[in-house]
């Protein structure tokens, strides 16, 4: 079982470097509904665990709720909101892919050393799934950082939110239910008010290009 | 003794297989375009009608053109018997490893870019520059995934590697095991010229990659260059199939039952992995040259996040 929610770990680390490898914007939210996937998955098995060892059923209300919100909803209001967007493919990057690429793998070997000095997590011996799942979250603000669409912006928001959830999950076996909740609402609402907000300045400046915005300060 | 008998064996099995899966990939091809296609077994066919040929020569080229077939068909035979298709035929101590099977398909590969330049003709110089992007692209990636398992069991020999390997059970279900299947898996089609990297089926001068190095060969020598790829093909995949999906421990039999047993199951996986191919081949589209970094930065990454996972866990599972 451990095995299977180290593979699910990896598979999600793997999954948002094929993010950072991508540039069109259609694999970008086709990537991140692949990660969500992985993450309902990983949810799912720990409800089953949850309910067959301490009868608790609200992981699984959180596993449901992941995927209408994140495997369903969210992409499919993101594709809505990008089918009339000007441009499919990304051009411009801080770095160019390769090195973008070979950057988040530093990421990680960086998250390892940085967790291996940390005692408390599993008696001094580093938890792989914590390396991992700290990992999303360090890679998911590298792609922020690295786009400069509105576009990847939203995308990176949402890569480091999976990161976090998948931190949680993994290090505590499923939190309280009412945390679940402030998250989940929390995101629903930032990512709603960033679609407003992409459709209006797409509406005012005819591009999505967050540098047009500095042409504001007058 | 033994060694003569893994020898003898290795390369019946190899020399005969190698042909069948260029055609069940194009068989695979064919049916999802709803074609019928070229029967399973036409390249045997075409080896020996090129066989019966004879080759034109250009009169400005060197020896390096001449000699060239055989020196790749020559390597793609050596690289393939450092990769035992079942351990149950292999004996105690193989001669040559990881490394050395490496630099000996390089070897072959440098002979090839190098009589790709020596004829002058565009296409030539065009398809060895690609080739050699290519390749320095996907060594690292093959090194570093290859160094993981040669780290896990102690050893740089394959026939050592797959030994400790089939203790494992079902390897697959390892973090470190999957993130290298798949680096591997990519490996494969970068290196056999598959869609995503390179279109075997064209002779378009924009996309062709290995087909513009052999573009000036014929007769014989054209033979041997397509022989020698789809060995190095079907060693590559060997070396993937035996080491992370391992099958002779579950073998109870001992003599020639054994091996003929096990030597089926191979042939079995074998398949499996070239539907896999094909259906990749099939579900992608030709990537850009430029882009081409991009895929084997991936599955560098994915090599890198193997070895890495290894040393996260300190060897405790694995």
């Amino acid at each position: 079982m451990s095995n299977f929610f180290d593979t699910l770990s990896v598979l999600i680390l793997f999954s948002s470097f094929i993010l950072m490898a991508n540039k069109m914007t259609k694999s970008y939210i086709k990537t991140f509904r692949i990660q969500s996937m992985l993450l309902a998955l990983a949810v799912g098995s720990m409800a089953i665990k949850s309910i067959i060892e301490e009868g608790r059923f609200d992981v699984l209300v959180v596993c449901l709720l992941i995927i209408i919100l994140k495997v369903i909803y969210i992409p499919n209001l993101l594709n809505k909101a990008y089918a009339k967007a000007e441009y499919k493919v990304e051009k411009d990057f801080i770095l160019n892919i390769p090195i973008l690429v070979l950057v988040c793998c530093g990421l990680v070997v960086f998250c390892y050393f940085c967790l291996s000095t940390i005692d408390g997590i599993n008696d001094g011996v580093i938890n792989v799934q914590v390396v991992n799942s700290i990992s999303v979250i360090l890679i998911g603000l590298f792609f922020m950082i690295s786009r400069k669409k509105a576009i990847g912006q939203i995308i990176g928001f949402l890569v480091i939110e999976n990161g976090i959830f998948i931190t949680a999950m993994f290090s505590t076996q499923g939190m309280p239910f009412i945390v679940d909740m402030g998250i989940f609402i929390d995101m629903l609402t930032a990512v709603m008010i960033l679609g407003i907000m992409v459709f209006k300045i797409n509406e005012e400046f005819d591009s999505i290009d967050i540098d047009k915005l500095n042409n504001l300060k007058g | 003794m033994k060694i003569l008998l893994y020898i003898v064996i290795q390369l019946f099995v190899i020399m005969m297989v190698a042909p069948l899966l260029n055609g069940i990939i194009k068989k695979i091809k064919a049916l999802s375009q709803k074609r019928k296609g070229a029967p399973i077994f036409q390249m045997y066919f075409d080896l020996y009608k090129l066989c019966k040929k004879s080759s034109v020569v250009s009169d400005v080229s060197s020896w390096v053109f001449k000699v060239t077939p055989y020196i790749v068909f020559a390597t793609a035979i050596a690289a393939a018997l450092l990769v035992p298709v079942s351990t149950m035929i292999a004996p105690e101590q193989l001669p040559g490893d990881i490394i050395m099977f490496v630099s000996i398909l390089a070897l072959g590969r440098f002979f090839m870019m190098i009589a790709a330049l020596d004829t002058a003709s565009t296409f030539g110089g065009m398809g060895s520059s690609r080739e050699a992007l290519i390749s320095s692209l996907t060594e690292p990636s093959i090194l570093v995934s290859l160094f993981t398992v040669g780290l896990i069991s102690k050893s740089t020999s394959l026939l050592q590697i797959m030994n400790v390997m089939k203790d494992k059970g079902v390897p697959l279900v390892h973090p470190v095991y999957i993130m290298i299947f798949f680096a591997l898996l990519t490996i494969i089609i970068a290196e056999t010229s598959r869609i995503p990297v390179d279109d075997p089926s064209t002779h378009l001068e924009l996309t062709m990659v290995h087909e513009a190095m052999i573009l000036e060969y014929s007769g014989r020598h054209l033979a041997l260059m397509e022989y020698g790829a789809a060995i190095k093909q079907l060693t590559f995949i060997t070396l993937l199939v035996n080491i992370l999906i391992p099958h002779d421990q579950l073998i109870a039999l001992t003599g020639i039952s054994a091996v003929m047993l096990s030597l089926t199951i191979y042939l079995i996986k074998v398949i499996g992995v070239c539907i896999i191919i094909a259906i990749a081949e099939v579900s992608t589209v030709k990537l850009k040259l430029f882009s081409i970094p991009n895929l084997a930065a991936l599955s560098f990454i994915l090599s890198v996040l193997g070895f890495l996972q290894y040393f996260v866990l300190g060897g405790r599972y694995v």
